[in-house]
């Protein structure tokens, strides 16, 4: 089965194809061994690492929890997060995710402007996440919730996401493979995974602002009608609950009698019970139509390139769009 | 075509249009269209030329060319006409006599100095202007010395930029220019009215750095800037290096050096690339790039056939004036005669000072050399929004803030985040919780962990504002709107 129609499947190299919709980053990792004084401790960076390198490898003075540094097989540094801000003497406060280590750098972790930027940002994070941790498949071996109890955080100063009408339905139309994107971080780990170590090219990260999400290369709505081909190398990279592998998306919820994973957002995309072809390359030529229809219309769905309504020059009070700033109050 | 200096006969310049009904003959007199002059109020701009003297005719109607021409050629003096103001200058001057009439009178013409005056896309003015100078690399280097970027879409502002070009002389790969016109309406003004001299700045900056090509970038909103900008290129004479005019999409944050570069590289989504190392080591295509505003290269230009850049500012004035300007002045004078140009509609309440995200401010007597704006917690970005009287400060901060939580990349936490808690924070005061120190501690981590400028400056309205307008934001955590203008629709 897998093998008919074969020849239809001189795609060009598939890595022209790729469109991540992420930024062609500069390399910041280390071409020759450095020394590094972190919290008055002397460090050795060795090549291919950076400053976060450094910080793991000694006990600092404070918590650095560096949330969305992965720090393997060739994804990220994506330094989005910011909870890795360490004071610097030669350049203040730098993300050390991402800072290219300087020979004879001095760092301290327990700077009053770095600690305070960590703090603030793990609190950011946090106001963008569904923190219904009792009933997330990844409670107890989740990287925010993990760093939200080393940072003994109690009460964050902006809140969680617990407006249930801003939630994205989770997408549960795969057989393998659940999205909750009211649980993204937008570390970008799984766009890379997919695109930079599978080369699939499914996963982008779309839209801008607040609309910012993961969504598929193909323009798909949901993982089932992506060119998915289910490898969940996405899901391994994700560090919270917002990719999970099918099966496993309430293995460690609490058992509340009325509250489950499931049900813990309200609204879901289910699978169209249609059956699929081989997961090959060959999928991505005649998977593309629009027209499946899913259980739930619960919309979701992002524009484009997200460049919305950057044309809208109608005149107002204050000029352009542009001019005038956004809706207010 | 002729050159305009030739002083055989009357020269009658048109500027503002974009061209000339066919009709128009001129008479006896050289008729050229000339580039924008940065106060479209006093457009169409005609000038009539003979020998020294040129006479101004404000707001003229195109049909009313001929007339004019042929009242100076009987009259054989080109104060006939009735101008409304006259200037003596020297003969075959290349940039425009200022004259008397609304923000033309203010500040000088230098960096702007073929604005209105030069026909955009000819050669032969710009050379007869000194330009084409041809420098050699030293030269250039010397003047990058002195010379500072010019707004937030230069890859060095407010800062010297020999450093960066050594920087690109020395770095791996083959360099590139990038000319970054997008969203400041005193760059489009100099794609559209004197291209040559921001592209003569990028040829004698790409020939001192080996640069290999120049990509003059613009917003797509910007279509005469591109077109002239194009035109100008095609024109250039013997070019030393390939020009390309690309657009991106006309949205703030394509402005950014890292995102102007991303947009020419076609990426479909923009956002931030993480620095360092910066765009003079690694990128466009991963080469060592100088991403220089046309406000920068203008004043590089000038500096290269003068010997030292003019070392003055192009502001931009628009919100409740007049009639909107951009206009040129020496780096010693104030936001009052800025504002002045424009002249305030009503009463002013405050100035927004430094671009989209500007800081607000009452104080009109703070220097517009990038020193004194900032020590005054002020943008430098060219661009002063007034706002009168009647306005709402409150309200506007709001409308910056939720603008930039809407229109960042979506990259980092605190931009990406931070703009939307902010702008949470600012509507609480409309409910009565207004908390300035947590305002401000969010904007102090937005300023020193965002990945680039947009985060970095997204809180400045607000921070300035609390600090010069607090009684504002209490007075509507009081339920209270002083201006009066933003409350009603709440409670309606």
């Amino acid at each position: 089965m897998s093998s008919q129609r074969q020849e239809t499947a001189d795609a060009p190299p598939l890595t022209e194809e790729i469109a991540p919709g992420t930024a062609s980053d500069p390399p910041v990792e280390r071409d020759a061994p450095a020394t590094v004084t972190v919290d008055g401790t002397t460090v050795t960076v060795g090549v291919g690492e950076t400053l976060i390198d450094a910080i793991e490898r000694i006990e600092t003075d404070e918590n650095v929890p560096a949330l969305c540094h992965y720090g393997r097989e060739g994804i990220g540094p994506r330094s989005e997060c910011r909870t890795c801000m360490v004071e610097t003497d030669d350049h203040g406060v730098v993300p050390a995710c991402s800072f290219p280590v300087e020979d004879g750098m001095t760092v301290q972790t327990g700077a009053a402007d770095a600690s305070q930027a960590r703090d603030v940002n793990l609190d950011l994070v946090l106001s963008n996440h569904n923190l219904r941790c009792t009933t997330c498949g990844k409670n107890g071996r989740c990287e925010l919730q993990d760093a939200a109890i080393d940072a003994e955080v109690e009460e964050p100063r902006y809140g969680v996401l617990d407006d249930r009408d801003e939630y994205e339905p989770i997408d549960d139309s795969s057989s393998f493979i659940q999205i909750d994107r009211n649980k993204c971080i937008l570390c970008n780990r799984c766009v890379e995974a997919c695109n930079d170590v599978q080369v699939e090219g499914v996963l982008r990260l779309e839209g801008s602002g607040s609309d910012t999400r993961i969504g598929f290369q193909s323009d798909a709505e949901t993982m089932e009608d992506s060119t998915c081909v289910s490898c969940g190398h996405c899901a391994t990279v994700c560090p919270t609950g917002s990719l999970v592998e099918k099966g496993i998306e309430d293995a460690t919820t609490i058992p509340l009698p009325g509250f489950t994973q499931k049900n813990s957002v309200g609204k879901s995309y289910e699978n169209t019970g249609k059956t699929k072809g081989p997961m090959t390359a060959k999928k991505r030529g005649d998977a593309s139509g629009g027209d499946r229809s899913r259980t739930d219309g619960g919309g979701g769905a992002a524009t484009g390139g997200g460049e919305t309504a950057e044309s809208d020059r109608a005149s107002g009070d204050w000029g352009d769009a542009a001019e005038r700033g956004g809706e207010w109050p | 075509m002729t050159l305009l200096t030739a002083d055989d006969g009357p020269v009658l310049r048109v500027a503002g249009p974009s061209r000339l009904p066919e009709s128009v003959s001129g008479a006896d007199s050289a008729v050229a269209l000339v580039g924008p002059t940065g106060v479209p109020a006093v457009e169409p701009l005609v000038m009539v030329t003979l020998g020294g003297r040129t006479a101004f005719h404000a707001r003229c109607p195109t049909d009313r060319i001929d007339e004019i021409a042929t009242r100076v050629g009987d009259a054989g003096d080109v104060t006939a006409g009735d101008p409304d103001d006259v200037r003596d200058h020297e003969p075959g001057r290349s940039r425009l006599p200022t004259p008397d009439l609304p923000g033309l009178r203010t500040g000088v013409r230098d960096a702007l100095g073929a604005c209105g005056w030069r026909r955009p896309t000819d050669p032969d003015d710009h050379e007869a202007a000194g330009g084409f100078t041809d420098p050699d690399p030293e030269t250039v280097m010397e003047v990058g010395a002195e010379l500072d970027g010019r707004g937030w879409g230069d890859l060095r502002q407010d800062a010297p930029l020999a450093e960066p070009w050594r920087d690109v002389r020395e770095g791996d790969g083959d360099p590139a220019v990038v000319v970054n016109a997008h969203g400041n309406p005193a760059d489009a003004l100099l794609l559209e009215s004197a291209p040559l001299e921001v592209l003569d700045g990028a040829a004698g900056l790409a020939g001192s750095l080996g640069a290999e090509e120049v990509i003059v970038y613009a917003s797509s909103d910007d279509e005469r800037a591109v077109q002239t900008a194009r035109e100008a290129a095609a024109n250039y004479p013997a070019p030393s290096v390939p020009v390309d005019v690309v657009t991106g999409p006309a949205t703030y944050r394509a402005a950014e050096p890292s995102m102007a570069i991303e947009a020419i590289e076609g990426n479909h989504r923009l956002e931030a690339r993480i620095r360092p190392p910066d765009l003079d080591a690694v990128g466009l295509h991963g080469r060592p790039t100088v991403v220089h505003t046309p406000r920068t290269l203008a004043q590089l230009s000038v500096a290269l056939r003068e010997g030292a850049p003019p070392e003055t500012r192009a502001l931009s004035v628009t919100g409740d004036v007049d009639h909107p300007a951009t206009v040129e002045v020496p780096e010693t004078e104030t936001l009052e005669t800025v504002v002045d140009a424009a002249a305030v509609a009503g009463e002013l309440k405050a100035v927004s000072v430094g671009g989209q995200f500007g800081g607000v401010t009452d104080d009109l007597s703070v220097g517009v050399a990038p020193a004194e704006l900032g020590a005054a917690q002020l943008g430098s970005d060219g661009v002063v929004r007034v706002l009168s009287a009647d306005r709402c400060v409150v309200e506007f901060v709001g409308q910056r803030t939720q603008l930039a939580a809407e229109e960042n990349c979506g990259r980092c936490v605190p931009c990406r985040e931070g703009t939307t808690q902010l702008a949470g924070l600012l509507r609480e005061v409309y409910d009565g919780g207004y908390d300035p120190d947590a305002i401000d501690e969010l904007i102090e981590v937005m300023t020193s962990s965002s990945i680039c400028a947009f985060g970095v400056q997204a809180g400045r309205p607000a921070r300035t504002a609390l600090s010069a307008f607090g009684d504002e934001f209490e007075a509507h955590a009081d339920g209270r709107c002083p201006a009066g203008s933003c409350l009603e629709p709440l409670e309606a």
